[in-house]
């Protein structure tokens, strides 16, 4: 596997004691993986998802991405970086209320290039099955509609790693079981999926990999077994007592 | 000094399994390998009951008149049983009552704990972080067999994987809170 993600010895420090720092952060990711980042709030967590977006800087240490290292960027390659390579998924959508559907997905593509790229965006509306939505506004749109719209935005640029910062956070059970199916769909399909969460059954359904933030530090990083167990192997019910 | 209760033979019985076997055969008489059978089913595989099992459990509720045989043995020297009046009362009496009772922690960690914490003088790093990995990885078993019963069209099983779920939420969550505790270093 190809190395897409390589971040050594990383500090951010806050002024004025802000929760989220990083102390010493080192860590690779291979590309295709689909591994969570969990942690509690004001572990640090998001602060690392923000690095390798390139959106933050560390205090000191290097982030490398894709063979790029940002640290090395000034701020229009750095914009130029994000734009091409990662797609950003955050808890609330940031959709533009002023813009359809349509015209918000195809925002990055715009800022890439003059080239119409409404008939891909179509398509990327059809594959996450909200093509009907393509003319509508925002705010007509429920929570697990308007977060398919931002992980449409964030996939018509084609990126090289797609974040996702607490995608399920502001939806309800259903709609963020079908946006967690989703990023399994696209990591199935080849997909690079970094994704930030405090929910240690969301980041175990599909990720295979979990890495544990706590107090700006890496306490754990497991790789799960993938093999299928017989139900009797993982749930074992008892009702026993004892009796003379 | 000992006491009796010390060197007692204890002998596990099965409460759950009693009151399956007579829950299913409320529905309608069976022999014993469709009582096994239909019990598997029934927890969608999560308890794999030996046939001798459920031919004890049959042949108590028999002695105690909770279940009663139908006509002769049939094919095979197969039997079929019946639910009895005073079968059908005690398992109304189970059903309707809540589960009390001290807390069920069957799992060796809790001992492992106490007792690492005074043979290792307090270093319990290694013992939680070996822990969090299997209650990672539990989880995800967890989710998948939850995935498969929802597939299904099990949701009476998906609920009782979600238990399950949430059981195991709880000891990663409890693990976590210990490593900080001991790393932050609060002591009692």
């Amino acid at each position: 596997m190809t190395e897409l993600v390589r971040l050594t010895e990383i500090t951010k420090v806050y002024q004025g004691g802000v929760t989220g720092a990083l102390n010493g952060v080192s860590l690779t990711v291979e590309a295709g993986e689909f591994a969570a980042v969990m942690g509690p709030s004001g572990s640090g967590k998001s602060t690392l998802l923000n690095l390798v977006a390139g959106l933050d800087r560390p205090t000191s240490g290097s982030v490398e991405v894709a063979g790029s290292d940002l640290g090395r960027m000034g701020e229009t390659a750095l914009a130029r970086f994000r734009r091409d390579r990662i797609g950003f998924v955050f808890q609330f959508f940031h959709l533009l209320p002023n813009l359809t559907v349509l015209e918000n997905v195809l925002i990055p593509a715009q800022l890439k290039s003059r080239e119409s790229a409404e008939a891909p965006g179509r398509k990327l509306l059809s594959q996450l099955g909200i093509e009907e939505l393509a003319d509508r506004y925002p705010a007509r749109l429920s929570g697990g509609q308007q977060q398919r719209v931002a992980i449409a935005r964030a996939l018509i640029n084609k990126p090289t790693l797609l974040l996702a910062d607490e995608p399920t956070g502001a939806l309800d059970t259903r709609s963020g079981d079908q946006v967690m199916e989703l990023l399994a769909e696209l990591h199935r399909a080849g997909q690079t999926i970094l994704l930030v969460t405090h929910d240690a059954k969301l980041a175990t359904r599909h990720a295979l990999r979990v890495i544990s933030v706590m107090d700006g530090r890496i306490v754990d990083d497991a790789r799960l077994d993938t093999a299928e167990r017989r139900p009797a192997e993982v749930i074992r019910l008892r009702g026993e007592e004892a009796t003379r | 000094m000992h006491t009796d209760d010390a060197y007692c033979v204890c002998v596990l019985r099965n409460v759950s399994l009693k009151f399956g076997v007579l829950g299913l055969l409320a529905e309608e008489p069976l022999h014993g390998y469709e009582v096994k059978n239909r019990f598997e089913a029934m927890l969608g595989g999560t308890w794999e009951v030996n046939i001798g099992q459920v031919y004890t459990t049959l042949q108590r509720l028999e002695r105690d008149g909770l279940v009663r045989p139908v006509g002769a043995r049939g094919d095979r020297g197969k039997l079929l049983y019946e639910l009895s009046k005073p079968g059908r009362d005690a398992l109304d009496g189970w059903l309707s009552q809540a589960d009390s009772g001290p807390q069920q922690l069957h799992e060796d960690i809790y001992v492992k704990l106490l007792l690492a914490t005074r043979l290792a003088n307090g270093a319990l790093n290694p013992l939680l972080g070996r822990q969090k990995r299997a209650y990672l990885q539990r989880l995800r078993d967890l989710n998948r067999l939850e995935d498969r019963a929802r597939h299904d069209g099990r949701h009476d099983l998906a609920r009782l994987v979600r238990g399950a779920l949430l059981h195991a939420e709880a000891d990663l969550k409890w693990i976590d809170e210990l490593s900080e505790e001991i790393n932050t270093g609060v002591t009692e």
